[in-house]
């Protein structure tokens, strides 16, 4: 994921507040002329927003209720109404098949790899000699992201003559053929993801830095265990940004498509066992050319996700604590 | 069609090297889809408000070409050089050449066609050719192999007939190719056995392969699993005399489905074809996969023109015969095609390249066997008398020994074709890896199919 861990924003870092000049003051033509002056720099963003993202969305909104299917021209384009839709739900195995396994691959992989780059992010928060080293070593996996050739190194490492298998040999284990079983395919790809844990480790560790020392010290005093303080400090502080990664990592994980792809050749196999939702789409829109129905599953799995967010943000305030006040 | 589907007929480089672009590519395309960005059919519908212009005929006017295929390295050089001959001949046309291996040709050629912007001529396969054919992307080329501007009077009847759907000829073969076994000759000598003949039957060639499996020890199979492949079905069809599709219909009933199944289920039960596992690394028909260049069978069930590229692959001497089964199976199979984008500015020229290519001893000359042999049969005996390269020799030598065996030609699969091929791959599978039973599986199959050919 590469490329998204690179456009990910930066952590909400509660900025200082703008220093209020004469804005008061201004009077209404002028506040105007600068009103304008934003929308003239916001242009760039708001054209792109538009032409790249609003527009083909809402196309693709209209093309999910048509039989729309890539390369004939556009006055074949027949409105179908909900067909598209009662289709996925009623007559596509393979709809419920990616269903399942993308479900499988979030609830497992998004979780262990949070907990995983936590736990590292805790292990790489002490002050140690060569600390810097080890952060940027457990952050390497990340750089190298979503990329063919880590997939492709994946498959080499855990077929029947990987290096995977090499290594159980020295301990008299024969391994499986890990990539193509159809009951490890699976986990192989969720090994992947979670091994690339950097991006949320290195924010994990930005918000480990932000728990005031004062707190430990204080907790300390009154003789709380490490665990405790664990449990009672620094996981309440921490939890804006636990919400802010469990919130990225889940949109990413349910997006993730070239690892599964490139380790099944594209197939999602053995026996659908990697068939993710996105491959599903895929495979509609370009090999079967129903970019109609692929543009229906879009929407149907955009929905899915704004529904998980939405479930998120309304359970955060339960369990999320914005330390609020200070400064 | 995409890459998870067997390579086509002639794919002659599919090595992972050429993948990480071809990833990225296919990475956009779906952050496109997944919720962000469909920009693809924003373009189509931008491209809709264009009109077709009548092209003007001044032979002297300039005209700018583009083509557009798929292949690897030297496929590249030939095909470029040839081009270049051709705009030696004609100073006042340049053609715009744009390759890019097997993986991710066809969404790239899917979605610049969605965009209005096809190539003006472009390689495309038996697996698409209906795909884009049947939705009025080709330019309809009939016009010109009634006038002779592309002569086809020197190819063979089924070639041509082969690049003609609806009455229409919508593309003109690039070369002959025909579906071939591709066995390892020096394991075979290893072992002493004898190498597979044409004409063998299935009973045999499963016979033989146990025999292979046995005499190594286990480790090392007799044949790669065949069951998921459209072509070995296909083939396995005809040699009795039955069909894959009729029209836009499959021809083949549940029945011979069961009976294919059940075929590749014994042989794995004899230990003629490895496990599941093995046999789902080479599915994707990519050469570099193949169980033939790991060593991990001694057959694997390709294409005639495929020898030279997988000796490439492996320093074992390798050899090629026809599948199993009676040889009037098989036909004359175009290994990929010309075709033309309707929306081209310039189709007296489009029609003056293909031709070109075709027919030119010359363009013959440079292009070689590297997309089957020659359609031109003046142009295929001068190129097949050249030919230096054993491996291709050998490619001749067993197109030529086969060709008087030959079937009539069938129609070239419908459109769904490339859907329905990912379709039997994925059931054979259960198969396979025995989570159904034949029967169940030829069952599944047809529901999918019905629905999907629909």
């Amino acid at each position: 994921m590469a490329l998204t861990t690179a456009s990910r924003p930066a952590l909400p870092v509660p900025a200082a507040a703008p220093p209020r000049t004469r804005g008061r003051r201004k009077n209404y033509a002028a506040r105007r002329s600068e009103g304008l002056a934003g929308y003239v720099f916001l242009s760039p963003w708001l054209i792109g927003l538009m032409a790249i993202t609003a527009f083909p969305m809402l196309l693709s909104l209209y093309l999910s209720f048509t039989n729309y299917d890539v390369l004939s021209s556009w006055e074949f384009v027949e409105w179908v109404g909900f067909d598209n839709y009662t289709k996925i739900f009623t007559l596509d195995p393979t709809f419920w098949q990616s269903v399942r396994v993308t479900l499988t691959f979030g609830l497992i992989a998004i979780p262990l790899k949070l907990a995983a780059s936590l736990g590292v992010a805790l292990l790489l928060n002490k002050e140690r000699r060569g600390v810097g080293l080890f952060r940027g070593m457990f952050y390497l996996p990340s750089l190298l992201g979503g990329s063919v050739a880590l997939a492709l190194v994946w498959v080499a490492m855990f077929n029947r003559e990987g290096a995977f298998n090499a290594g159980l040999s020295l301990f008299g284990i024969e391994g499986n053929n890990w990539i193509n079983d159809p009951d490890w395919a699976l986990s192989t790809l969720m090994v992947l993801t979670i091994w690339q844990f950097g991006a949320p480790m290195v924010i994990f560790l930005a918000g480990l830095k932000q728990v005031p020392t004062e707190l430990y010290e204080a907790a300390q005093v009154d003789g709380a265990s490490k665990r405790r303080q664990f449990f009672h400090i620094t996981l309440p502080m921490l939890s804006p940004v636990i919400f802010f990664n469990l919130l990225l990592e889940t949109i990413n994980g349910f997006q993730g498509f070239t690892s599964a792809f490139v380790i099944s050749n594209g197939t999602g196999g053995p026996l659908g066992a990697t068939k993710l939702y996105t491959l599903h789409i895929y495979d509609k829109a370009f090999t079967d050319f129903q970019m109609g129905y692929a543009s229906a599953l879009a929407w149907i799995f955009l929905a899915a996700i704004g529904l998980i967010t939405i479930i998120f943000f309304s359970t955060g305030k339960f369990w999320v604590h914005y330390s609020d006040g200070e400064n | 069609m995409h890459p998870a589907t067997p390579a086509p007929a002639d794919e002659p480089t599919q090595h992972n090297g050429s993948l990480p672009a071809a990833g990225w590519n296919r990475r956009h395309l779906l952050r496109m889809l997944a919720g962000t960005a469909i920009a693809v059919p924003a373009a189509g519908l931008l491209a809709a408000c264009g009109g077709e212009e009548e092209p003007s005929v001044d032979p002297n006017a300039k005209h700018t070409v583009s083509f557009f295929w798929w292949g690897g390295e030297a496929r590249a050089k030939l095909t470029e050089e040839a081009l270049k001959l051709y705009m030696t001949k004609h100073p006042n046309i340049t053609i715009t050449p744009t390759w890019q291996a097997f993986t991710g040709y066809y969404d790239k050629l899917a979605t610049i066609s969605a965009g209005g912007n096809a190539p003006d001529i472009f390689q495309i396969d038996d697996n698409g050719l209906a795909e884009y054919a049947g939705r009025n992307v080709t330019l309809d080329l009939s016009k010109y192999t009634a006038n002779k501007k592309i002569d086809v009077s020197k190819h063979p009847e089924s070639l041509t007939k082969y690049g003609q759907l609806g009455g229409k000829q919508v593309a003109i073969a690039t070369g002959e190719n025909t579906p071939a076994i591709i066995f390892d000759k020096t394991k075979l000598a290893e072992l002493g056995v004898e190498a597979p003949q044409v004409g063998w039957s299935y009973d045999q060639i499963i016979t033989w392969g146990a025999g292979i499996t046995t005499k190594s020890g286990g480790k090392y199979w007799g044949l790669m699993d065949p069951s998921s492949d459209y072509k070995a079905l296909w083939l396995w069809l005809r040699a009795q005399g039955k069909e894959f599709y009729n029209g836009p219909k499959i021809a083949f009933s549940e029945a011979d489905l069961v009976a294919w199944f059940q075929l590749w289920v014994d042989a794995r039960a004899k230990n003629a074809t490895p496990p599941a596992d093995v046999c789902h690394e080479a599915v994707t028909g990519s050469v570099a996969t193949q169980l033939v260049v790991t060593k991990k069978a001694a057959v694997s069930f390709m294409w005639s023109n495929q020898l030279s590229e997988m000796q490439k692959a492996t320093k074992n001497d390798l050899g090629m015969t026809a599948y199993p089964g009676d040889p009037k199976g098989q036909w004359a199979r175009a290994s990929t095609y010309w075709a033309a984008s309707r929306t081209t500015k310039a189709p007296d020229v489009v029609a003056d390249i293909i031709n070109f290519l075709v027919n030119d001893p010359e363009a013959g000359k440079i292009l070689g066997v590297d997309r089957g042999l020659p359609n031109n049969l003046d142009v295929r005996k001068s190129v097949s008398d050249g030919l230096t390269d054993q491996k291709m020799k050998d490619t001749v030598a067993f197109e030529n020994e086969i060709t008087p065996k030959f079937g009539p030609a069938p129609a070239p699969p419908p459109k769904g074709h490339s859907g329905l091929r990912n379709t039997l791959r994925d059931i054979a599978e259960t198969v396979s890896y025995g989570k159904q039973t034949p029967e169940a599986a030829a069952k599944q199959f047809f529901t999918e199919a019905t629905a999907a050919l629909a």
